[in-house]
């Protein structure tokens, strides 16, 4: 009797996870492309960038097949709306990734005044891992929502949860600190900065702290997904 | 034997019979081992030489040596009196309960078996002697099992997945509790399960020789092996892997019993209208219950086997290959859950089928947050699946047995 193959239907949890861990490496990746940014080798920098888009590309892909597998036949632990935007969330990390990519490309960073060039480098790379942390969070908070579902919704492991999502939202505010302090540092030497030089390196450090923004907001979402 | 073959219509009925024991066997027997291949405990090949087996030696050693002409006493069998009534009425009803078994079957819908066989006894009863002949009350039990089942099933695997995942999963030391748990939950569905070998396979009335005798012993064995062996070697790495892996172990054994009693119970379907044939052409007479002889069981069995590895097979190939969602804690809470229903139904004698209380089951499991996707849709389809059988096959039936009173 076929009924066992079409009672249960395909989880979405897996391609979840999947689609996190591409996220993951988008921002992964674009931490490299930021590493060659920091040294000064463009040519790297500039493939980096590049593949960051084609994983945001691939992002999107399984994004589209998750949601059109996710149709409202489906009886689910979990509310499927919650589901829909914590996906919206998720892929929305890669797309911030993307636009951090893109203004790296815009031009070459080769005429920062000399005093305040390590200052902004080190903050920038602060920043980007911080962001990374971010995504490993996203990724092991829905990998933990996995096995909340598996332990039928045990309390031990909804606090685990709980923990992960508290974690983002620090990560998030501490970029936040990140990046007022980067204004700050712009804002102060804005005239010895050309106004394009100063434009793409305050895009750079927006775009970057969008990405743990967009993180957590995934989180939040997670949260939802528990308490339905 | 002999007298088989100077009789065409016995002839005739016999090999009806094998045809819905084959039925029976394409669209139940897959049904027992399902659970146990997507969960990934053996291979389908292997599940197909289990099932085939037991199948046939729940049927051959422990069908029911005496079984009632028309099943369940659903239609009045004193209003008939011309034996050619019941030849032709049994084939329809064979015939009727076959097509739509196998028609159910190619759609993946889970139809009760016996009802079918219901359905197709209904159908030639009103066509020859009109609806007074029909025993409405035992019908109305049919109609309540359709209720009943889904609901009590789903209320008990609901409670089932719950108190499993309280007990172990949910535990700040799962790998401890589930040393200490997992025996527990093994030896009582084995409680459940012993006591179900001695009142369906065995065909035995007493629960309590049931429970005291059969599933005390069962429950009691199984406790104590699986204490030692998880006492002894546990997974430790993955507590959820580990618990998993005991369960798997557990689904092998619950799947084969389900084979064992599927066999003992449901081969009557096939044989009881070949049995009652049997009972006019060799004796003349058409009574409520007939001596069965055990080549008729036998045949009745190998159908079933047949019916396993002609088509079963198939089907469990496309569920060990398809069922990635099952895993073996829910797979064991829904086997558990289905049977302690089937048990306890039986002992207060309220009409429940096993297809429709593993549906529930499912259901219930699902409701309880335990199962990651259930598709609504196919919910749907079966429910409407079981309300049409009874009168499907009762309308094929009546067909085909107005066709045979003509010709003959």
């Amino acid at each position: 009797m076929q009924v066992w193959t079409k009672l249960f239907a395909k989880s979405p949890f897996k391609p979840l996870i999947k689609h996190a861990e591409v996220v993951l490496e988008t921002v992964e990746v674009l931490e490299k492309a930021l590493e060659a940014w920091e040294v000064g080798d463009y040519e790297t920098m500039r493939n980096y960038a590049r593949k960051v888009d084609d994983l945001e590309d691939f992002a999107d892909r399984i994004k589209e097949e998750i949601r059109d597998s996710l149709s409202s036949k489906l009886f689910m632990p979990v509310n499927r709306g919650d589901i829909l935007r914590y996906l919206h969330m998720q892929d929305k990390i890669a797309d911030a990734a993307e636009n951090t990519a893109k203004w790296l490309l815009v031009r070459d960073p080769n005429d920062m005044p000399e005093d305040i060039k390590e200052e902004i480098k080190s903050l920038i790379m602060k920043m980007s891992q911080e962001s990374i942390k971010a995504a490993k969070l996203v990724y092991e908070a829905i990998v933990q929502m996995d096995t909340v579902i598996e332990s039928g919704f045990g309390e031990k492991e909804i606090e685990k949860e709980y923990e992960l999502i508290r974690e983002i939202e620090s990560v998030e505010h501490k970029i936040d600190e990140l990046d007022t302090e980067f204004m700050e540092i712009i804002f102060k030497n804005s005239s010895k900065l050309e106004w394009g030089l100063g434009m793409y390196l305050l895009n750079i450090a927006k775009t970057l702290s969008n990405i743990s923004d967009k993180a957590k907001d995934a989180a939040e979402r997670i949260r939802l997904m528990m308490n339905k | 034997m002999i007298e088989m073959l100077s009789d065409p219509w016995l002839f005739i009925t016999i090999a009806v019979g094998l045809f819905m024991a084959w039925a029976i066997g394409a669209n139940d027997a897959a049904n027992s081992m399902s659970t146990a291949v997507g969960a990934g405990a053996i291979t389908p090949k292997q599940a197909v030489i289990i099932a085939g087996i037991l199948e046939f030696t729940g049927a051959y050693l422990f069908g029911k040596s005496v079984t009632e002409t028309v099943r369940k006493g659903i239609i009045d069998a004193s209003q008939i009196s011309d034996p050619h009534v019941i030849i032709y009425g049994s084939i329809a009803a064979l015939l009727a309960a076959s097509l739509w078994l196998v028609f159910a079957t190619k759609f993946g819908l889970p139809v009760s078996t016996t009802h079918s066989i219901i359905g197709g006894i209904v159908g030639y009863g009103i066509v020859y002697a009109g609806t007074s002949i029909v025993n409405w009350s035992k019908m109305a039990q049919v109609v309540a099992s359709w209720i009943l089942s889904p609901i009590f099933g789903a209320i008990v695997a609901f409670t089932v997945i719950k108190l499993v995942s309280k007990t172990i999963l949910q535990k700040d030391k799962p790998i401890e509790s589930a040393r200490r748990w997992a025996p527990v939950w093994i030896g009582l569905a084995f409680i459940v399960i012993g006591s179900m070998f001695y009142i369906k396979v065995m065909h035995g009335k007493s629960l309590f020789i049931a429970i005291t005798r059969y599933g005390a012993t069962a429950g009691l064995i199984t406790f104590v092996i699986s204490f030692v062996l998880l006492k002894r070697n546990f997974r430790t790495k993955d507590p959820y892997l580990g618990v998993e892996a005991i369960f798997k172990k557990v689904q092998v054994l619950t799947s084969a019993y389900v084979a064992l009693s599927h066999g003992a119970n449901d081969v009557a379907n096939a044989i009881g209208p070949v049995a009652a044939v049997y009972a006019v052409a060799t004796m003349g007479l058409a009574g409520m219950k007939v001596p069965v002889p055990k080549w008729i069981l036998a045949m009745g069995g190998l159908g079933i086997a047949i019916g396993v590895a002609t088509y079963g097979y198939r089907v469990m190939e496309t569920v060990g290959k398809k069922i990635t969602e099952l895993t073996n804690t829910r797979g064991f809470s829904i086997d558990f859950s289905a049977a302690t229903v089937v048990l306890v139904a039986s002992w207060m004698g309220l009409p429940i089928s096993t297809t429709h209380t593993v549906v529930g089951a499912v259901i219930g499991v699902g409701l309880a947050r335990g199962v990651k996707a259930i598709n609504k849709d196919i919910v749907k389809d079966i429910i409407i699946s079981w309300f049409v059988t009874v009168p499907v096959a009762a309308i094929i039936a009546g067909i085909i047995f107005k066709i045979l009173m003509v010709l003959g």
